[in-house]
């Protein structure tokens, strides 16, 4: 399979690549993109919490309105205007019907909603909220400790307790989270590594499935344009295929490793200055194990897509038949970004071995959580085996499709030509 | 001495046979021509003696054994359906095909660009293919195929779509390469080229071979007791003359098989003797095209 024809494949896969306008394009514009999306992401985060808020407090206690009421009279957002509220003392029999009162001005969002603190529910702390959108978190964040204040307050008041004490009752658990790693280091974990997580994994979403369908039009077009019948002349199918998948992977891989340099350089040298908590915990080994697993997940996709390439003759069909591909990728995406609640959970755990998955969830749990060294090999090797099973199935549906032109097969026909002698 | 042999291969695409136990041989330093009407497995037949696609039966032999990948570097093919990386430069392109076939270096270097020198693309080298005329990327697919200095050039239909001064160039190629002793076999549903080019061919129908063998041979076997006849007038009273065996009519040809081998001159007296104006009088002589309609039927005779 790898002889003088395959590297005359690969060389011009490189020739036609690595100088091509559009390679040193991508190698600038993706980490461009990527600072855009999550500035856009930060952007909008940031907006939400600006947003102005009127809000109605109800309670049947004039104690728990004057304090609430005095809480929230000292916060920041009050203070600047965004958040005004009114205060109305009801009976707690006629509250369904003032609820009703307001449900105009709520659905038309003249008011963003009704905050109801009956006193009976102080003991345990229950408030409702009534509003159109009533999972608004942004609105909590700012409320929720003024309110939880003047509850504390009111509850321990006359108990004979110190300020001190009080002050205790009132505070929230604070967690924070030590990374325990085998290196008898144990170090205060920060956001750098969700935050390195979710920009690996997007990185190596984005990279296969550009270089995926950027090889399976690339194969499409030899199909169309007739070239493809001249290589074949010269050298076999599968010599062919191996050429471009690993003229591409080289390429693919070189960008990949210029897109890290910035990262290698953050962890290896003290040149940038990054607050600590961003600072992600990363070897050096990582990186090259992320490179190493990233060949190895183009090479099983990329596969795959110049076979979808190979099954038929124009763009249009080829992107309807690559939506099971999407799905490859998409879904251990999705995993390894729900990682970031629980990098242990057993799903994890599984889809980090499973093949495909493991290529995409393994390294964002790596990031996350320290692995045992047998399951990245055991993963390693699981996903070998399945890039070489692939590689045959691959070659074979390749072989056949390549040469066939005109009607598009159906899938039916595409698993017959797994049995065809070619 | 047989070169190349053909045996028993068949080939199936969803249950229809494409080529059904087609054999024949190629002899060295011969022009061979495959024939047939489109769609007839010409193109399937040369795939598999290519080794592009693999037989379902039989086997093709290259002097004695299977072909290999050694006889796929020997030869120069140009597919019927021709096509090039678009957005190569000319010679990036020749060089790269020429470096599949295993051949590199300064001398393939050097005779593309002779190649290119006699086919008045030497100041296009540089350009990417897709900024060349279509008559001028035809030019560049010829130079490719020859590039490498092959044994054997294998054409599946080439005078298709080519403009005059292309098809011109392409015979030269084709002459170039018989006087040098190669071995040129293509495939054609033009039996007049077949006719004036070929030594041997096997013709194809419904991708059985139904006749093969040196052009010479199989003319002189089929052109005793025929007449081949173009006339003017109403030859009816032929039908059911005792010395005609039967009739045929081509089109712009009429054949006439006789039943008697010397009943010819007696054939063209009464056709006087009725008053049919004769232009054409052949005796002993059958065109490839009369035969293919003979032995393929009359539906073939329009091909």
């Amino acid at each position: 399979m790898f002889n003088k024809r395959t590297l005359a494949i690969i060389k011009r896969e490189l020739k036609m690549k690595l100088f091509s306008k559009s390679f040193i394009l991508m190698t600038l514009l993706v980490p461009l993109f990527m600072i855009g999306i999550f500035s856009v992401q930060y952007f909008v985060q940031s907006l939400s919490g600006e947003q102005r808020s009127d809000l109605i407090v109800i309670s049947d206690s004039d104690e728990i309105l004057n304090k609430v009421q005095n809480e929230i009279f000292q916060t920041g957002p009050f203070k600047s205007g965004d958040l005004t509220t009114r205060f109305e003392k009801i009976e707690l029999a006629n509250f369904k019907s003032k609820l009703n009162e307001f449900k105009p001005d709520i659905l038309e969002q003249r008011i963003t909603g009704v905050i109801f603190i009956p006193s009976t529910l102080l003991q345990s702390k229950g408030v409702e909220y009534y509003s159109s959108n009533p999972n608004n978190s942004s609105l909590f964040y700012k409320i929720k400790p003024s309110i939880n204040k003047a509850l504390v307050e009111i509850y321990f008041a006359g108990k004979l307790l110190t300020e001190e004490e009080i002050k205790f009752a009132r505070k929230d658990v604070e967690i924070n989270g030590f990374r325990v790693s085998s290196d008898e280091k144990v170090a205060e974990e920060g956001y750098g590594n969700r935050i390195a997580m979710v920009l690996f994994s997007f990185l190596l979403y984005m990279a296969l499935i550009f270089s995926g369908s950027m090889t399976m039009n690339a194969v499409v077009e030899e199909k169309s344009n007739k070239i493809v019948e001249v290589l074949l002349s010269s050298a076999s199918s599968t010599e062919l295929m191996a050429g471009k998948i690993l003229g591409t992977v080289i390429v693919e891989v070189i960008q990949m490793a210029i897109w890290l340099s910035p990262i290698v350089l953050l962890i290896s040298t003290s040149w940038f200055l990054i607050p600590a908590e961003f600072m992600p915990q990363m070897s050096f080994g990582f990186i090259l194990y992320f490179l190493f697993n990233y060949a190895i997940a183009l090479i099983t996709y990329v596969a795959l897509y110049a076979t979808v390439g190979a099954i038929f003759d124009n763009p249009q069909d080829a992107q309807s038949g690559v939506w099971p591909l999407l799905m490859l990728i998409m879904i251990p995406f999705f995993i390894a970004l729900g990682m970031e609640a629980n990098a242990q959970s057993s799903l994890a755990q599984i889809a980090s071995l499973f093949p495909f998955s493991s290529l995409i969830v393994m390294p964002a749990r790596m990031i996350l959580v320290e692995v045992p060294l047998w399951q990245i090999l055991l993963s390693c090797a699981i996903n070998i085996v399945v890039l070489l099973g692939i590689f045959k199935l691959a070659g074979k549906i390749y072989r056949i499709g390549i040469l066939l032109t005109g009607k598009k097969p159906k899938w039916s026909e595409v698993f017959g030509w797994l049995k065809m002698s070619a | 001495m047989n070169v190349l042999e053909v045996k028993n291969l068949t080939k199936r695409f969803n249950g229809i046979t494409a080529v059904d136990k087609a054999s024949f041989s190629v002899t060295e330093g011969s022009v061979f021509g495959l024939i047939g009407r489109n769609g007839a497995g010409k193109t399937t037949t040369i795939r598999m003696m290519l080794n592009i696609y693999f037989p379902d039966e039989g086997e093709v032999l290259f002097k004695g054994s299977k072909i290999e990948q050694d006889f796929k570097d020997t030869v120069g093919y140009l597919p019927e359906e021709r096509g090039l990386y678009k957005k190569m430069k000319v010679i990036d392109m020749l060089l790269f095909l020429a470096e599949l076939k295993g051949k590199k270096g300064s001398d393939v270097n050097k005779s593309a660009l002779q190649y290119l020198e006699r086919f008045d693309l030497a100041d296009r080298k540089n350009s990417k293919v897709e900024d060349l005329s279509k008559g001028n990327q035809q030019k560049i697919q010829f130079i490719s195929t020859v590039l490498h200095d092959p044994d054997f050039l294998i054409f599946d239909e080439p005078f298709s779509g080519l403009d005059p001064i292309n098809t011109n160039l392409l015979k030269e190629i084709i002459l170039e390469m018989k006087s040098k002793g190669k071995v040129v076999i293509f495939s054609t549903h033009l039996m007049e080229f077949a006719e004036k080019m070929c030594d041997s061919i096997a013709m194809i129908d419904k991708g059985k071979i139904i006749l093969n063998g040196k052009l010479s041979e199989i003319k002189e076997k089929y052109a005793s007791k025929n007449v081949s006849l173009n006339y003017q007038g109403n030859i009816s009273f032929l039908n059911s003359h005792p010395m005609i065996e039967s009739i045929e009519d081509y089109g712009n040809t009429t054949g006439i098989k006789l039943k008697n081998e010397n009943s010819d001159q007696e054939l063209l007296k009464l056709l006087m003797a009725n008053n049919i104006s004769i232009k054409k009088f052949n005796v002993d002589e059958i065109s490839l095209h009369e035969i293919f309609v003979l032995l393929a039927g009359k539906e073939a005779a329009n091909v």
